[in-house]
């Protein structure tokens, strides 16, 4: 039984680590409070979600990933680059305005129904191993969160881009005296951050099977943000570990503790961890102020 | 010495103004939404005290609103403590929360502190959600208006002049609290917190009783809200109603006491007004939010905010008149 309960923890795990490396690639480089991150990613699920009718699911998935891309650089563009050097109250805030104008296209357009969810492209089945089942879709998700981390990693590592992102993310000010394109290489890098997101959201729907107009803020920005301080602000790998830690925690209270107050344990687990280790487990290079 | 006097009288005519609205508005509907004004303008004051004075990002208010509503509702109706008693201990009991949520704060920055705001509201929604034994869990809590020996306040009026009593008490208490020496530690350390503490100023004792007092004036709120609208439910108390406080606070204008009353009275009156658009409210709360960080971070009537900007046109135009 353990061992299924570790299973279903890590296929959990690699859900909301794919949501977790679009985030923590954004919340890496300003550092900034992202709170409109999942809704943004939502409304090009939706998108892909209303194509998926009489469309090749990639081509779908592609289409929304475009969307969220586009969205998130005009959001970047508008509502954040103005407020970049205005202390951290006023870009949160409007943050926080994006994140509900978004969650109200999304009502508007969509409605706020939950709707079944299937993107077509996964087979359903599970492996038997010994007692324990492993559902393909969990194995499928867990390549490919660890594959978008290995290649980001070697994107950032090997092209001038990448560099030109953690140049950035170190210190703006001498990025933009080496002659990095500071503001696209960052309206970049939140396009890149939503598209990521849309992928994410999309497996997390394929997952659960659902989607909804709430999928953004209380699945997407929350989960997403605690993976990412769980695991380290700015480390791809932080954000992986920091999502199979938080599927782990989540799985094994309601399994173990109590599933009604699954939430409140978490949370508690999670305030009792960022109090003792508050730069997360794999925390990126450099120094920061806790 | 003019000008004091002048502020004075406008004063005096604005109270008398406000003491003279129950004779006036007659309709029930129209009080209570001046009641739910003056309990949300308690809340964007506590806010103004913690994120407007010394700059902590708290997005868990609502918590305390729950923790002040639900201690003071089971005092009085579960255990039929007087009223007075259980209302004080609403207050007392959020200030205790605060004082735990403070110690854990001390040590940790911005995000962190937003994070662990968060967290700590949503494990007490829970709390209330589930508890059933004690808070009737998500059917919610029932509670009666309160009671002064032997005088219940179940007429609107009567609500109204309670409510504005206790936000003329709470005003006052905040007002001489931001001009004390922890007034101007908060606000020191919000600005520089590191030149703060070598100004001799204990940044995390500040921090932590920035939280308590208010905390408490947040519970007092929230226990207000309990006894006037004789109704809990744990699904109030979300991060969006925190969000939609603190926007109040900030709306007002941060730093600045009457702009949080202003921003709690417009963010409350115009949904009322606008319940035809309640499909766009969260449309129109959002660009509002975005075009006011953009082009007035400052708000309404926040040091160097929109009133100050429309007053220093003004007199730059009456100057050029003159000169004229």
């Amino acid at each position: 039984m353990f061992l299924q309960h570790l299973i279903n923890a890590l296929s959990v795990g690699a859900v909301y680590a794919l949501l977790a490396i679009g985030y923590n690639m954004v919340y890496g480089v300003l550092e900034k409070l992202n709170f409109a991150h999942g809704d943004v990613y939502a409304v090009g699920c939706f998108v892909t979600f209303s194509l998926l009718g009489g469309m090749n699911p990639i081509l779908a998935i592609l289409i929304g990933c475009c969307v969220g891309f586009i969205l998130n650089v005009g959001v970047e563009r508008f509502a954040y680059r103005p407020l970049r050097n205005s202390g951290r109250v006023a870009p949160t805030i409007s943050a926080v305005g994006i994140a509900y104008i978004m969650r109200n296209v999304i009502q508007l357009i969509w409605g706020a129904e939950t709707f079944s969810f299937d993107l077509g492209i996964f087979k359903a089945g599970s492996i038997d191993v010994g007692g324990v089942v492993i559902g393909t879709l969990q194995i499928y998700l867990f390549i490919i969160a660890v594959a978008l981390m290995v290649i980001i990693s070697l994107a950032l590592k090997y092209t001038k881009w990448g560099q030109g992102i953690i140049c950035i993310s170190q210190n703006i000010e001498t990025a933009a005296l080496m002659g990095i394109p500071v503001n696209r290489v960052i309206a970049i890098v939140y396009g890149l951050g939503a598209a990521l997101g849309v992928i994410g959201g999309l497996l997390f729907c394929q997952y659960y099977q659902f989607i909804f107009m709430g999928i953004g803020f209380a699945y997407g920005t929350m989960k997403a943000w605690m993976a990412s301080i769980w695991g380290g602000i700015g480390s791809l790998k932080g954000a992986i570990v920091g999502a199979m830690v938080l599927g782990l925690a989540e799985t094994m209270v309601s399994a173990y503790i109590s599933s009604t107050y699954r939430d409140a344990f978490v949370w508690a687990i999670f305030i009792a961890f960022i109090i003792i280790r508050p730069q997360g487990m794999f925390p990126a290079q450099g120094a920061e102020k806790i | 010495m003019k000008k004091l006097d002048k502020k004075f009288i406008i004063f005096i005519v604005f109270m008398v103004a406000v003491l003279l609205v129950p004779f006036v508005v007659t309709n029930s509907y129209m009080l209570r939404v001046l009641c739910n004004v003056m309990i949300y303008s308690i809340i964007a004051l506590s806010i103004n005290l913690i994120v407007g004075y010394s700059g902590q990002l708290d997005f868990g208010r609502a918590a305390f609103v729950g923790l002040g509503s639900y201690c003071s509702a089971i005092l009085f109706t579960t255990l039929h403590v007087p009223f007075i008693l259980s209302f004080l201990a609403g207050g007392l009991f959020s200030a205790l929360f605060g004082a735990l949520l403070g110690m854990l704060c001390r040590y940790s920055s911005f995000d962190y502190l937003t994070l662990i705001t968060i967290g700590f509201s949503e494990i007490c929604r829970k709390v209330f959600q589930n508890w059933y034994a004690v808070t009737n869990g998500s059917f919610g809590f029932r509670t009666s208006r309160p009671e002064f020996f032997g005088f219940v306040l179940d007429t609107p009026a009567s609500m109204y002049y309670f409510c504005l009593l206790i936000l003329v008490i709470c005003y006052i208490a905040i007002k001489r609290i931001t001009k004390s020496k922890y007034g101007r530690a908060y606000m020191a350390l919000r600005d520089d917190s590191i030149a703060a503490s070598y100004a001799g100023i204990d940044v995390k004792k500040f921090k932590l009783n920035c939280f308590v007092i208010a905390s408490f004036f947040t519970g007092i709120a929230g226990a207000l809200m309990a006894h006037f609208t004789t109704f809990i439910s744990p699904t109030v108390y979300t991060t969006d109603e925190s969000l939609l406080e603190l926007q109040m606070a900030i709306l007002g204008g941060l730093g600045s006491l009457p702009g949080s009353i202003l921003g709690a009275g417009i963010l409350t009156i115009v949904p009322e007004v606008s319940r035809a658009a309640y499909e766009y409210r969260l449309l129109i709360m959002g660009v509002m939010m975005v075009i006011l960080m953009l082009f007035a971070p400052k708000g309404l009537l926040g040091r160097g905010g929109v009133w100050d900007k429309v007053v220093s046109l003004i007199r730059k135009k009456g100057g050029k008149n003159e000169n004229k």
